[in-house]
């Protein structure tokens, strides 16, 4: 009896611990940023190691895992490959981005989205096929723009390629994220393409029509 | 009895801490080998926004940069004769814009994986049509579309992070791929 005193608390602390975990697998977005690149001790004559990292997110998620356990899996419906910078300090809207002005959502190179099948996004169809995506951030919405000027550098927009733009509200979270981070969630008609980077994140839902 | 509570405790503490990290691995957690991109004409991305080129590019490669950490790669982390995925986590992917040829063999426009059979002096290097995968551990020989055998260079200087650059060469351009004291360059033709 006196064992099962003592235990109860545990029984209780591990049923709280998969509490939290529900809780937290929910947004998935709560990094822990604590594997920093190692800076190379010495120039590299090829390519220099990104200050920003690339990353690659597949819908579904982790595509290339889920093939790798069953290769019968069926083709993936999209991926995006975009560049974390990370705040180091920086506060998003107080010097990094500007309400009004375009943002690559990323670093470096243009952010890229690769749509494998047909999507509707907003009751619009966009069709199969390779698109860079940026954001016009304002307080309360985000304005995302597909745009077919693809592998270009994420600077400068060519406006004269814009495919079409998604008005999607922005919300403030409790999180706190270092790095800039996009990865698809499962929705029930497609994906939302989630973008969050320190307290604020976005969602811009793409349904797929057919595969 | 005290010694068993004290096990048993012991126990469900390991049972959270488990549990507790098993949540952080469910995060996307930064890239501890980051993926980098490289195209040809090298920085087309920044030429295309500077108006310096209005073609399309020829090639690109993405790939996961393991760093070396003070470790003996070759021969040791990446083990003679096996099937190296030449990257880390997704494999290496390339993608050519406009056909090639690769020793003889014309390759249609189109993404592909990339991988390496690593032996002393030499590496074979294997285009395989198995995209959007995870490294090399479901290679499969049956989805090859050309293997090609290329002499190790020695590099001048030791490289920490596995680095894939493209360089000009006379019929078009090679893939110049070099990890620690090694490098190898895979030339593709657009003749």
């Amino acid at each position: 009896m006196k064992i099962f005193l003592l235990l109860l608390p545990c029984l209780v602390l591990v049923s709280c611990v998969d509490n939290t975990a529900q809780n937290n697998s929910k947004p998935r977005l709560k990094i822990k940023d604590t594997t920093f690149v190692q800076p190379e001790a010495r120039s590299n004559p090829y390519a220099g190691v990104d200050v920003s990292p690339m990353d690659m997110s597949y819908f579904p998620v982790d595509y290339p895992m889920l093939k790798m356990a069953n290769p019968d899996t069926i083709q993936p419906f999209a991926r995006v490959i975009y560049s974390r910078p990370h705040l180091q300090g920086r506060q998003l809207f107080h010097g990094l981005l500007n309400y009004g002005e375009p943002w690559r959502l990323g670093a470096n190179e243009a952010t890229e989205l690769d749509l494998f099948a047909n999507a509707t996004i907003q009751n619009k169809k966009i069709k199969a096929g390779r698109y860079i995506i940026y954001c016009i951030p304002q307080v309360d919405k985000w304005t995302i723009v597909l745009n077919k000027n693809i592998d270009s550098w994420g600077l400068k927009q060519d406006f004269r390629k814009d495919v079409d733009r998604f008005t999607i509200p922005v919300k403030q979270t409790s999180n706190h994220l270092e790095y800039f981070t996009m990865v698809f969630e499962k929705d029930k008609e497609g994906a939302n393409l989630i973008m969050a980077w320190d307290n604020v994140e976005a969602r811009l839902p793409i349904a797929f029509l057919d595969k | 009895m005290k010694k068993l509570l004290s096990i048993v405790s012991l126990f469900f503490l390991t049972l959270i801490v488990a549990k507790a990290q098993s949540t952080t691995e469910e995060m996307p957690p930064l890239d501890k080998s980051p993926m980098d991109m490289s195209y040809y004409p090298n920085n087309y991305p920044l030429l295309k926004i500077s108006e310096k080129t209005t073609d399309p590019p020829s090639a690109r490669v993405i790939y996961g940069r393991p760093q070396r950490n003070g470790r003996k790669i070759f021969g040791e982390l990446v083990e003679y004769g096996k099937v190296w995925r030449m990257g880390a986590n997704e494999a290496t992917e390339i993608e050519f814009y406009k056909d090639v040829v690769i020793n003889g063999k014309k390759i249609s426009r189109g993404r592909y994986t990339l991988y390496a059979l690593v032996n002393p002096g030499t590496w074979t290097i294997i285009l395989n049509k198995d995209t959007d995968t995870w490294g090399a551990f479901k290679y499969d020989p049956k989805n090859d579309l050309l293997r090609i055998p290329i002499t190790v260079q020695k590099t001048t200087e030791p490289i920490e992070t596995l680095s894939m650059i493209f360089e000009k060469n006379g019929s078009g351009f090679d893939l110049a791929i070099a990890w620690e004291n090694n490098e190898v360059k895979l030339p593709i033709s657009t003749k």
